[in-house]
C-alpha cells in the first residue's frame, strides 16, 4: 500500500474539531503519529498545546477515541513506563505513547525520560518541538533558539534582549543514551514522518524517542497559510536536519545539497525581528557547526 | 502453614507485600527503607514473586510509574522516607486523587533540615491531608499484617483509595523481633484479585483520563473521596476482626486500646514508642495509678469519634508526639485529638508532649515523667504548655 492509501485508508484517532490554532502543524503532526500507532494504543499529551486544544477532553467529552490521559509536567514517560509494565505483565501488546511539548521532555519531564531510556522501557516517545511554553504564551524552554523573543526573554526597546542560551539539543541527547532507535521528524515531510513512525512501532527492544520539530504560528510569529513551508524550511537551511539514528548508527534521511542560508529561515519569524546580522552570522556558523558533528556522525 | 522467622521491619514489608502478589512494584532505596527495595529484587530475582519490578531513578518516577501502572489495571506496591516521600509529592497527591489503591510502605524518617536520617513519623504526617489512607503501626509483626490489611482496605470498591502503612525508621526497620508468616493459601483467601471498574486505561474500552474538570464536578469528586475516606474508617474495624478471625491476631482496627475502661488518666501514643510505654502503664498501674494508653494507628481517616469515646470522662489525658505542628507549638497527633474532642463537645484537661525527634530515644523514664505530668495536670498544678520530655528528663 502507498503512502496515500494508507493515510486515506488509516482512522483518525483524534476527534474532528479540536480548538487548535489556524494553522497549527502540532495538529497535523498528532494526527498523522496516532493514525500509524493506531487503536490499540494508549496514549499521554501532558500539560502543553495538544492538551489545551482538548485531546484529553473537556466537559465530559473525549478528544480523541484511543484511551488519552493528562500525565504530570514532569512524569510522562514513567507513568508510560507503569502502563507498558501492566501490559507486559499479563502478556499483552498495546503500544503505549507520549505525546509531550519540549517543556515537558527537555525541561520538566528530562530525568524521567532520561530514567526510561536508560531502562530499556518499551514506550514510544513524541516530543514536538515547538521551542517553549506555548499553551502559556511561550515562554522560553530550554528548546528555545538563541536570540528568540519569549515573553520571559523579552526584547527592550533598544531591540536589546531574547534568550542568552543555546537551544539544548535533545534528540542527540537521546541518541547518545543507546536506544535502539532515535528519529527527528518534520510536518512539511509527512512521507518521512509515516516511515519513522511505522519503523519506531516494530520496535520491541527498548525505548524509541521521536522528536518534532514544529514551528508555531502564534507563538513564533507568522502567518498560518506558511505554517508547512516554514516548517520545511527549518530543513533546507540545515537548521533542524532529519536524520534517524538506529542501535547507535546514524543516518541522515534527507540530504540537503545545497543548504539556504539560515537568515532566510529566521527572517521569516517575528521572535527572530530584533537580530543584528551579526547575531545572524553566530547562528549561521552554529548551525554549520552542528551539521557538520552531524554528518560527521554518520560516518562512524 | 505459617512459620515463623525472625525478620526485621523492612523484611516484615517486603514479606507482606510479596504475599499479596502486587503485578507492578517501583521503589528508589532511601535509608531507612533502602533493605526494602533489596528485598523485593531479591525476591523477584529468586523467582518468588512473578510482579516487574522497574528500577526507578527517584522516588518521583517510582510513584508515577505505579500512577500508570495503577490505571492500566495492575496491583501496585512501594515504599519510601522522608526526602524521597517529599520529591513524590505531585504524583502522591494525584495518586488518592484519581483513586488509585496503591499501597506503599513508609519507613518514618525525619523531615530535613538539619540534615538527619533517623526515625519520626514527621515526613507522612505532614501529607496527612493528601488524601491517602495512613495507618501506623507498632511492632514488625503489625507491619506485615497491617500490608495485607491495607491492600484489602484499598482496593475495596467502597474505598479505592491508596494506603500508607508506616513504621518508625530504624526502631523498626533495622530491629529484628520474632514475626509470624501466615501461608500464601490464607492471604489468597484475605484477598481477593483487583479489578478496577471505576477507572481505567485499556484501548479495549478507551476512556479519556482525568480531562480538565470544572469546579463544580471537582467538588463532587472530593466529597466522594471525603466518604470514601469515612468508609474506610468503618471497614478499618470490620476488617480488622475478620483478619483476626483468619489469622489469629487482632489490632484494634482504627485504634488499640490498653486499659482504658476503668482509667482516670489516659496517655496517647502511636507507633514503635507504644511498646515501652506499655511497660510504663504495667508498672504505674502496679503503684495504684489508674492510667491506660490509647494507640493511634489510623491517622487518616482520623477515628475522631471512638477517641472522644474513649477519652470522655477521664481526669486528664496527655499525648507524646514524635513530630512537631509548626505554628501549634504542639505535635500533629495532639491537635487531632483536640479537634476531636471538640467535635464531641468534650473538655477534659490535656497536655501535650513532643519527644524522640530526629530519632532521639523515648525511653521508660521520659514515659514516666509523661504520667507524672498527666496527674499533676489533673490537679492543676501546670498548665497546658508543650512539654519537651528530651530537654526536661534526664537520662542516666
Amino acid at each position: 500500500m502507498n503512502l496515500i492509501d494508507k493515510l486515506a485508508t488509516w482512522e483518525d484517532q483524534i476527534s474532528p474539531g479540536i480548538s487548535a490554532c489556524v494553522g497549527c502543524n502540532v495538529e497535523l503532526t498528532l494526527r498523522t503519529c496516532m493514525k500509524v500507532m493506531g487503536p490499540n494504543t494508549i496514549f499521554a499529551i501532558p500539560p502543553g498545546c495538544m492538551g489545551g486544544v482538548g485531546v484529553v477532553g473537556w466537559d465530559k467529552k473525549s478528544g480523541a477515541k484511543t484511551p488519552v490521559f493528562f500525565p504530570l509536567l514532569d512524569n510522562v514517560a514513567s507513568m508510560l513506563a507503569g502502563i507498558k509494565l501492566h501490559y507486559e505483565h499479563i502478556g499483552r501488546d498495546v503500544n503505549v505513547v507520549a505525546f509531550a511539548g519540549d517543556g515537558a521532555t527537555v525541561d520538566a519531564g528530562m530525568q524521567c525520560l532520561s530514567g526510561a531510556a536508560e531502562r530499556g522501557d518499551k514506550i514510544i516517545y513524541i516530543c514536538y518541538d515547538n521551542e517553549g511554553y506555548m499553551n502559556t504564551g511561550y515562554q522560553r524552554s530550554g528548546s528555545t533558539t538563541k536570540g528568540a523573543w519569549t515573553s520571559t526573554t523579552p526584547v527592550n526597546h533598544s531591540g536589546q534582549g531574547g534568550k542568552r542560551q543555546n537551544k539544548k539539543d535533545f534528540p542527540l541527547i537521546m541518541a547518545m543514551h543507546d536506544i535502539p532507535y532515535m528519529a527527528t521528524m518534520n510536518p512539511a515531510y509527512i512521507p518521512d514522518m509515516v516511515r519513522k513512525l511505522e519503523k519506531a512501532k516494530e520496535i520491541k527492544t527498548g525505548l524509541v524517542y521521536l522528536h518534532v520539530y514544529n514551528p508555531c504560528v502564534t507563538g513564533w510569529g507568522f502567518q498560518s497559510d506558511f505554517s508547512i513551508e516554514v516548517s520545511r524550511l527549518a530543513v533546507e537551511s540545515n537548521f533542524a536536519p532529519l536524520y534517524e539514528v538506529e542501535n547507535g548508527k546514524f543516518k541522515m534521511s534527507v540530504e540537503i545539497r545545497n543548504p539556504k542560508p539560515v537568515k532566510e529561515f529566521l527572517s521569516r519569524f517575528k521572535k527572530f525581528s530584533h537580530l543584528t546580522d551579526e547575531d545572524i552570522q553566530e547562528l549561521q556558523e552554529w548551525t554549520d557547526f552542528k551539521i557538520n558533528r552531524l554528518k560527521h556522525l554518520c560516518t562512524l | 502453614m505459617s512459620e515463623v522467622q525472625v525478620l526485621n521491619g523492612n523484611k516484615a514489608a517486603a514479606i507482606g507485600a510479596a504475599l499479596c502478589k502486587p503485578g507492578v512494584i517501583a521503589a528508589y532505596p532511601i535509608t531507612p527503607q533502602t533493605p526494602l527495595v533489596e528485598y523485593l529484587a531479591e525476591f523477584a530475582a529468586d523467582g518468588r514473586i512473578s510482579s516487574s519490578v522497574c528500577e526507578v531513578e527517584s522516588e518521583l518516577s517510582a510513584m508515577s510509574v505505579l500512577t500508570g501502572a495503577s490505571l492500566a489495571g495492575s496491583r501496585t506496591f512501594t515504599a519510601t522516607s522522608s526526602q524521597g516521600l517529599a520529591l513524590m509529592y505531585e504524583p502522591y497527591f494525584r495518586a488518592s486523587t484519581l483513586r488509585l489503591p496503591v499501597v506503599m510502605a513508609i519507613a518514618n524518617r525525619e523531615m530535613i533540615s538539619p540534615q538527619t536520617l533517623w526515625g519520626g513519623p514527621q515526613d507522612s504526617l505532614t501529607v496527612r491531608d493528601a488524601g491517602w489512607l495512613q495507618l501506623y503501626v507498632e511492632d514488625n509483626q503489625e507491619i506485615l499484617d497491617s500490608i495485607i490489611m491495607a491492600f484489602r482496605l484499598a482496593e475495596d470498591p467502597r474505598v479505592l483509595l491508596p494506603m500508607n502503612v508506616c513504621y518508625d525508621g530504624f526502631y523498626l526497620s533495622h530491629s529484628a523481633e520474632r514475626v509470624e508468616i501466615p501461608s500464601q493459601e490464607l492471604v489468597d483467601a484475605f484477598i481477593p484479585e483487583y479489578q478496577p471498574q471505576h477507572i481505567i486505561l485499556d484501548p479495549k474500552r478507551p476512556m479519556a483520563v482525568d480531562p480538565l474538570t470544572n469546579g463544580y464536578l471537582l467538588t463532587e469528586y472530593r466529597m466522594k473521596h471525603m466518604m470514601a475516606q469515612q468508609n474506610a474508617l468503618k471497614l478499618i474495624d470490620e476488617l480488622d476482626q475478620e483478619f483476626g478471625k483468619m489469622f489469629g491476631r487482632e489490632y484494634g482496627g482504627s485504634i488499640e486500646t490498653y486499659f482504658c475502661e476503668d482509667a482516670d488518666f489516659i496517655l496517647v501514643t502511636m507507633g514503635s514508642m507504644t511498646g515501652a510505654a506499655k511497660d510504663c502503664v504495667d508498672l504505674a498501674r502496679e503503684q495504684g495509678i489508674p492510667i491506660g494508653l490509647l494507640k493511634v494507628r489510623m491517622v487518616r481517616p482520623f477515628p475522631a469519634a471512638r477517641i472522644a469515646a474513649v477519652l470522655k470522662g477521664k481526669r486528664a489525658y496527655g499525648v507524646i508526639d514524635r513530630n512537631v505542628s509548626f505554628g501549634w507549638n504542639t505535635g500533629i497527633i495532639y491537635q487531632e485529638i483536640c479537634a476531636s474532642m471538640y467535635r464531641s463537645n468534650q473538655n477534659v484537661l490535656n497536655v501535650p508532649f513532643i519527644c524522640g525527634l530526629g530519632g532521639e530515644d523515648i525511653t521508660k523514664a521520659h514515659i514516666n515523667y509523661a504520667i507524672q505530668k498527666i496527674q499533676e495536670r489533673a490537679e492543676g498544678k501546670i498548665s497546658q504548655d508543650t512539654i519537651w520530655l528530651n530537654r526536661e528528663v534526664e537520662i542516666v
